[in-house]
């Protein structure tokens, strides 16, 4: 079996990286900010993967289990969350949330 | 893992133990004040197994290390927290909520911070960060009956999330290309090559979103204004303090043991951003009204000043940070624990209207208040003034004459939205209805205590800051022979 090299592991999680992040920015919709933060905090546990291949030590492996843990209990107070700002705004719109500026 | 690990660990065991200690009390019987009893005995005893072990530099490989440094910041993130505790009480205790799981959280964010500082190691680091992360979401959005504590929670929560995220993958890039997670082992690959490779600067320059988030600076401070703001008083306290303080801790350990100060572009970086850290944070401060919203850009100001510090990279610069984190954690805690102070059941004190004319209300409250915000200010005989001194000499000293100049001239701009606080606050006005008062004396009392020895701390280090200079140096003795 061939590996992949390390060039292109990393190039792919840096695109999904990317992609993440635009989505964050551009989504208005509270629930689909948090799924494209998962799919950044999932390009970086990507890379970690790759990185840990690359110098054959099971350390990126572990930061991966590390990072959906992590990624779990993020996204359980963050549904908590949502559902109470649901509860008080009656909407999921991100824009809604601007009781405070400036 | 050999035992004598866990005597080093101890504190922390301490923390997690108490932790799950206060979960159980939970499930058995909802009682505030057990719960208060308990946190606080912890913290107490955790100060106090800390301090055997003062003096002691040992490396628990290859996650953690005990040194000068690890201990000063845990003393500091341990006795900032007791003090949060201290605070709490009659702010929780008026409010309907359920109290309990507050001081379970807040045990959990300290724990996390307490990682942070002497970790050594990313996969220590992001336990650490994660686990301060995850319980400041939950404490940010603790009155959830308030709108504005779910705004402010879900704005922190996606905006760390975001920047742990970038901080992993900067993470991930630096071990793909050094091929270690260890600080000390990263430094011996720095000093290998004479030349960083691209991937290295790339991590690197993502690692400084993840922690520049975390410590509120400049570009990444979008979020300070809106969380302080939402967030209940005591929690905000506990953000400005041992949040950031945590971050620096570890930033500083990450530089020294990396060696990375020798980057040149690495230390532009920061230069820019800590001179565009007091530029905006105290412009931006001038045109508040909102006590907490000022507090939060006079705080990424002061961020900026402790950069100024770091930036010189020498003993003196850590002694300086140090010193710094002391007297801004003081006098940050008195600030905000007279907001909670004032605070009342339907609200937090925040508007600059409800200290209109305090003095003739509240004489002391107003005169604590007076002299943390005159300290931040950093005004002749209080704690902030010794510590930007000691700033501008570390940062003399290395002759960074920018730095030093956007320090004078930005305590300048300082000076001014402090002073219209204080202004507001000595203000004549007819005839004030005084607010309901609920609470028991006792409990009013215990927090007119705290705040009274915040305040003579801020001041006896303000006028004789001898004592606290040698405790540093003697506990730095122990950090960085790199120096």
């Amino acid at each position: 079996m061939n590996t992949i090299p390390m060039e292109q592991g990393l190039l792919l999680a840096g695109i999904l990286f990317i992609i993440g992040l635009i989505s964050v920015l551009i989504r208005r919709n509270i629930i689909f900010m948090l799924i494209s933060v998962e799919i950044m905090l999932n390009a970086a546990g990507l890379a970690f993967i790759v990185a840990g291949a690359r110098w054959i030590q099971p350390e990126g492996q572990v930061m991966f289990i590390f990072i959906i843990t992590m990624a779990a209990a993020e996204v359980s107070v963050g549904l908590a969350l949502i559902l109470q700002l649901y509860h008080n705004l009656k909407t999921l719109d991100s824009d809604a949330a601007n009781v405070m500026n400036g | 893992m050999r035992l004598s690990d866990l005597y080093f660990l101890m504190p922390l065991l301490i923390l997690v133990g108490a932790a799950t200690l206060n979960m159980l009390v939970v499930a058995v019987k909802r009682n505030h004040k057990i719960i208060f009893g308990i946190t606080i005995v912890a913290h107490l005893v955790a100060v106090f197994t800390l301090l055997q072990l003062n003096g002691s530099s040992y490396q628990i490989p290859p996650f953690f290390v005990m040194d000068g440094w690890g201990i000063f910041n845990l003393g500091l993130i341990l006795l900032t927290s007791l003090f949060v505790t201290l605070l709490s009480y009659a702010y929780f205790e008026q409010r309907e909520e359920r109290k309990e799981e507050y001081y379970l959280l807040l045990i959990l964010a300290t724990l996390g911070a307490c990682v942070l500082v002497i970790s050594q190691h990313f996969m220590a680091l992001f336990l650490g960060l994660e686990v301060l992360s995850v319980a400041l979401y939950s404490l940010i959005a603790y009155l959830r009956t308030r709108e504005r504590s779910d705004e402010a929670g879900i704005k922190y929560l996606i905006l760390a999330a975001l920047s742990s995220a970038f901080l992993l993958f900067g993470m991930a890039l630096v071990y793909a290309v050094t091929g270690t997670m260890s600080f000390p082992e990263i430094g011996v690959y720095l000093k290998s090559v004479t030349e960083l490779p691209l991937l290295l600067l790339t991590g690197f320059g993502l690692m400084i979103v993840g922690i520049g988030f975390k410590l509120g600076i400049v570009p990444f401070h979008m979020w300070a204004p809106d969380v302080y703001e939402g967030a209940p008083a005591p929690v905000t306290a506990f953000i400005a303090t041992v949040s950031k303080g945590g971050m620096m801790g570890l930033l500083i350990r990450f530089f020294s043991q990396a060696d990375a100060y020798r980057y040149a572009n690495l230390m532009l970086i920061f230069t820019i951003i800590a001179i565009a850290s007091m530029l905006a944070g105290n412009l931006l401060a001038l045109r508040q009204h909102n006590i907490k919203r000022l507090l939060a850009y006079s705080s990424i100001a002061h961020l900026g000043y402790i950069l100024v510090a770091f930036l010189a990279g020498n003993r003196l610069g850590v002694e300086a940070v140090s010193f710094y984190l002391v007297a801004y954690f003081i006098t940050s805690m008195g600030a905000f624990g007279v907001v909670a102070l004032l605070s009342d059941t339907e609200r937090d004190a925040d508007q600059l209207e409800d200290y209109r004319g305090l003095f003739w209300r509240r004489p002391a409250t107003a005169a604590i208040f007076t002299a943390m915000l005159l300290s931040l200010a950093g005004i002749p005989l209080t704690a902030g003034f010794v510590g930007k001194f000691y700033i501008l000499a570390s940062g003399v000293n290395t002759q960074q004459w920018l730095l030093v100049l956007m320090l004078v001239l930005n305590s300048v701009i300082g000076l001014y939205y402090y002073i219209k606080v204080i202004a507001a606050m000595f203000a004549q006005t007819e005839a004030t209805t005084e607010r309901r008062k609920v609470l028991h004396p006792a409990l009013s009392f215990a927090s007119g205590a705290t705040m009274a020895i915040l305040a003579l701390l801020m001041v006896w280090i303000g006028v004789y800051p001898t004592s606290l200079v040698q405790l540093i140096r003697g506990l730095l003795a122990t950090f960085m022979t790199t120096f």
